[in-house]
């Protein structure tokens, strides 16, 4: 029996006294799968690091009581014989190989366990035929996708073989058939092979009649409760609710004029084809939200239109091919809100964030006044002299939107723009939004999935499906 | 003494060698490595442009701080006895892999730069990180580098007026490249409080 | 030949034949690297990029010793073979042998601390994505208006913060995979150094102490 138990866990981050969990106590029953959910920051990750025996060795300080694998303490278990117990598997897909290729990869797991070199094909075998990769054996992790490259972190954890298994938001960035795949995967390995399984998401789709059990880690008491079913069903059917908006949008009429012209355009990164588009356009003043299912390749579609990525075909801005326009030029006309709103950070603290944009933006459309008050009602004033890498995730995201609508770039594309905020944030950044469509003619090309709460923004929406991309009326 | 003081006093104790700081300092010197690659067309044009009048190695001794730049950046950010040697080293092998100009004579560079930057630290006793340990570096970094070039590159047949103008603009430019600029790097490492990671 | 007594027997004779001022053996080696990479089959493009590049340092240093050396024409020609001897000498090694397999014999034939060994490999298993990373760092600082160059502190500062984020969570998932710092691992490809590959570095080394000893020009 190796139940999970949390014994009055408190912690806090180093320096900050700000508590990430309180007076934790909670058992993940042994054999059981248990979904960690809570608004992304609030601490999930944290837990699991523990669990997994990675913290308190990766980070400055430690927590206070304890967790526990049946009646061991986790802290009692060597180092080298912790791998025995529990494996992890990590959000980000791609810092997670030590080595070039799968195999490669799968035998120095083994090799680290101290497997018997003579047993070593059997396993890996076996555990390659179990995610369904046999074909993957060879291959390059670099060049392969992010589905594909989970399926051999989950080929890694079942070749390792440990009761517990812990997951931190591992389909982040990943297709939905891959997904659902996984998921299958880990009750499999629940049910057949008598694994408990932990697995923290704060995306709900393809969980319902999967998980045991539903834990809520509350953002304000930061305390974890098992929640009954009524209560778990109240969350799945809130979370479908921000992924759907009723409304009809207009197909674009015929002589709309254009800002971004897209022709024989072929989108194909490690020679696996995601979009082809014979003839597409971006709409001038217009706010077009694109759909479609993760890991599909709209990010992508977004890192050519940028110029970070190689594409067969042309892109024009304005009548103008992308690639003969300077890059400065091209770039503070064509911008990206990037995901990761640290990517888009050049300084240290929140003045002289505000300072550059104001230094190097386009025009002076936004006084001092509308940045003073933008920065109020998203609540983020008064901390000038913070740094920017201390500030919590929905803080960042908030001084990244309030910088790039300065800088108020002709076109500005947003990818996943309202992650990590709450959901009054997302009201007031849709009215930023509106105002400098309406008042500074910007052309807004969104990637989201939460879609509660756009509908005063979007005026047209692009499907992203089967390569291809398509206007269509509806949003769904 | 309670468990808590004591686990921190043997963090202490731990070196600094862990498998995190092997992999970060590796990390810089590949991304050290990269960015000069971007850079390398320069030097190219600057020994094409020089090689008519016989200037070629003042190319060589223009971008000399930026080729012993990876060693002062991991010195400073894993302090540590041989942190920068190894940088600065796995540095010049990232050039090699990459395809460099230099083969195998990048990583014999790779060493001698390596041990340049590392004295300085080691001058220091690695308990000063500041100003004074960075212009110990930059002076050994110039010193060993030279006289490495006095052999490798044939600098010894020079007169002496050729030899100091090339020691000079040597100095200078590790004085940029591995000085102040490697001093506004950390500056802005320390501000954003990099280092308490 | 195991690869890395061959990284060794490379180094050492490129440390060697820059004290050494022979003519002849600088070109005898540039010769036998070439066929050695020949045999290897290596792409046209890439031979021609080895024979290209190193031209302009080589014809530099020839040039300018010429003019101004005052040990004559044939230390200039000494200096511009020593260049290509360094790269062919090289390209025998980065062309034909695997950074893995070089990982794996430091590891388990020269004694190299496995978290050296596998820490450093790691982090070059990620170069294409490092590159990525560069070109981000680049786009996203012209979309905040500014031009970041070799020369920038803040392309520096970008850099080491994201290696800082990517070492934690490397060595997090490396240990999360079962690798524990100075712990012992069993190896499924053993990989020794030969009777054989110990010939031929002896003979090899061996040979061109001959060939230096003899061929003074």
């Amino acid at each position: 029996m190796t139940d999970v138990s949390i014994n009055h866990f408190t912690y806090e981050y180093p320096k900050s006294e700000v508590k990430v969990l309180n007076d934790v106590t909670i058992t993940f029953k042994h054999n059981h799968f248990s979904l960690l959910t809570g608004p992304s920051g609030s601490g999930k990750s944290t837990l699991l690091y523990f669990i997994a025996g990675l913290y308190p060795h990766f980070i400055g300080n430690d927590a206070l009581g304890s967790i526990k694998f049946g009646e061991v303490d986790v802290k009692q278990i060597p180092r080298n014989q912790i791998s025995h117990s529990v494996a992890m598997m990590f959000q980000n897909p791609n810092q997670q190989f030590a080595m070039d290729t799968v195999i490669h990869e799968l035998t120095f797991v083994l090799e680290n366990m101290l497997v018997d070199p003579s047993k070593m094909d059997e396993i890996i075998n076996h555990a390659l035929a179990f995610c369904g990769i046999e074909k993957l054996r060879s291959r390059v992790i670099n060049t392969l996708s992010g589905g594909e490259k989970q399926r051999v972190a989950l080929a890694c954890i079942v070749a390792m073989d440990p009761p517990v298994i812990v997951l931190d938001e591992p389909f982040a960035s990943i297709d939905p058939d891959s997904r659902l795949d996984l998921i299958k995967k880990l009750k499999l390995l629940q049910q057949e092979h008598g694994k408990t399984i932990i697995l923290a998401d704060h995306d709900l789709n393809d969980y319902q009649g999967v998980i045991d059990e539903f834990y809520y880690l509350d953002p304000d008491s930061h305390q974890i409760n098992l929640l009954a079913a009524p209560a778990a069903q109240h969350f799945f059917d809130q979370f479908k609710t921000t992924q759907t908006i009723n409304k009809q949008v207009e197909i674009p009429a015929k002589g709309t004029p254009s800002v971004i012209d897209i022709n024989d355009f072929k989108l194909q990164p490690h020679h696996s084809l995601l979009l082809a588009l014979g003839k597409f356009k971006f709409y001038q003043g217009k706010t077009t939200l694109i759909t479609g299912a993760n890991g599909i390749g709209k990010s992508t579609l977004f890192n050519a239109l940028t110029k970070l990525l190689p594409y067969e075909g042309t892109i024009e801005y304005s009548g103008k091919n992308i690639q003969k326009i300077r890059p400065l030029s091209y770039a503070k006309n064509v911008t990206l809100l990037f995901q990761d709103a640290e990517n888009q950070f050049l300084n240290i603290t929140v003045k002289e964030e505000l300072d550059l944009s104001l230094k190097n933006r386009t025009n002076q459309a936004y006084t001092n006044d509308d940045v003073a008050s933008m920065l109020k009602q998203l609540n983020i004033e008064g901390r000038e002299d913070q740094v920017v890498y201390s500030l919590s995730e929905g803080q960042k995201k908030k001084l990244q939107i309030i910088e790039m609508l300065i800088m108020n770039p002709p076109v500005l594309l947003l990818d996943e723009p309202f992650k990590g905020l709450d959901y009054h944030s997302l009201e007031v950044v849709v009215g930023f939004l509106n105002r400098a469509k309406s008042q500074f003619h910007q052309t807004q090309i969104i990637i989201s999935h939460q879609l509660s709460g756009l509908d005063p923004l979007i005026d047209y929406h692009a499907h992203f499906a089967d390569q291809n991309l398509t206007y269509q009326e509806v949003i769904k | 003494m309670d468990n808590k003081t004591q686990a921190s006093m043997n963090r202490h104790h731990q070196s600094k060698w862990t498998l995190r700081n092997i992999i970060l300092i590796a990390l810089i010197a590949i991304f050290t490595g990269i960015i000069f690659w971007g850079a390398g067309f320069l030097y190219t044009a600057l020994t094409v442009a020089l090689t008519p009048i016989g200037g070629a190695p003042f190319a060589n001794d223009l971008l000399m701080g930026l080729w012993c730049m990876a060693g002062p950046l991991t010195g400073f950010v894993v302090r540590t006895f041989g942190s920068a040697f190894v940088g600065e080293f796995l540095g010049a092998a990232v050039e090699v892999f990459l395809g460099g100009q230099w083969g195998a004579g990048a990583f014999i560079s790779g060493i001698v730069q390596g041990i340049g930057s590392e004295l300085g630290f080691a001058f220091t006793g690695y308990k000063r990180y500041d100003w004074v340990s960075l212009n110990a570096s930059i002076f050994t970094t110039v010193i060993v580098t030279f006289a490495w070039d006095m052999i490798k590159n044939g600098y010894n047949k020079f007169g002496i007026p050729l030899l100091l103008a090339l020691f000079v603009t040597r100095y200078i430019s590790t004085f940029i490249f591995g000085g102040v600029l490697t001093k506004m790097i950390v500056k802005l490492l320390d501000r954003s409080n990099a280092f308490s990671l | 030949m195991n690869p890395g007594l061959k990284l060794l027997l490379v180094m050492a004779i490129a440390l060697e034949i820059s004290f050494t001022q022979s003519l002849i053996v600088n070109v005898i080696l540039i010769i036998a690297s070439f066929g050695y990479i020949l045999i290897h089959r290596i792409s046209f493009k890439a031979l021609l990029g080895l024979i290209l590049w190193p031209f302009f340092p080589a014809l530099g240093l020839f040039v300018s010793q010429w003019l101004y050396g005052t040990a004559g024409i044939h230390f200039a020609w000494i200096l511009f073979t020593r260049i290509y001897a360094y790269v062919f000498l090289g390209a025998t090694f980065t062309l034909t042998s695997s950074i893995t397999d070089l990982a794996l014999t430091l590891e388990q034939d020269f004694r190299l601390p496995s978290k050296f060994a596998y820490g450093v490999l790691a982090a070059f298993n990620l170069m294409p994505k490092i590159n990525e990373e560069v070109k981000i760092i680049k786009t996203s600082a012209l979309m905040r208006g500014e031009a970041l160059h070799f020369w920038s502190p803040k392309l520096y500062f970008k850099a080491i913060l994201s290696s800082i984020q990517w070492s934690q969570n490397l060595a997090e998932a490396m240990t999360s995979h079962g690798f524990v710092e100075d712990q012992k691992r069993t190896h499924y490809r053993v990989i020794r150094i030969t009777g054989l590959d110990w010939s031929w570095f002896i003979g090899l080394f061996a040979i061109v102490q001959g060939l230096l000893f003899f061929i003074r020009y």
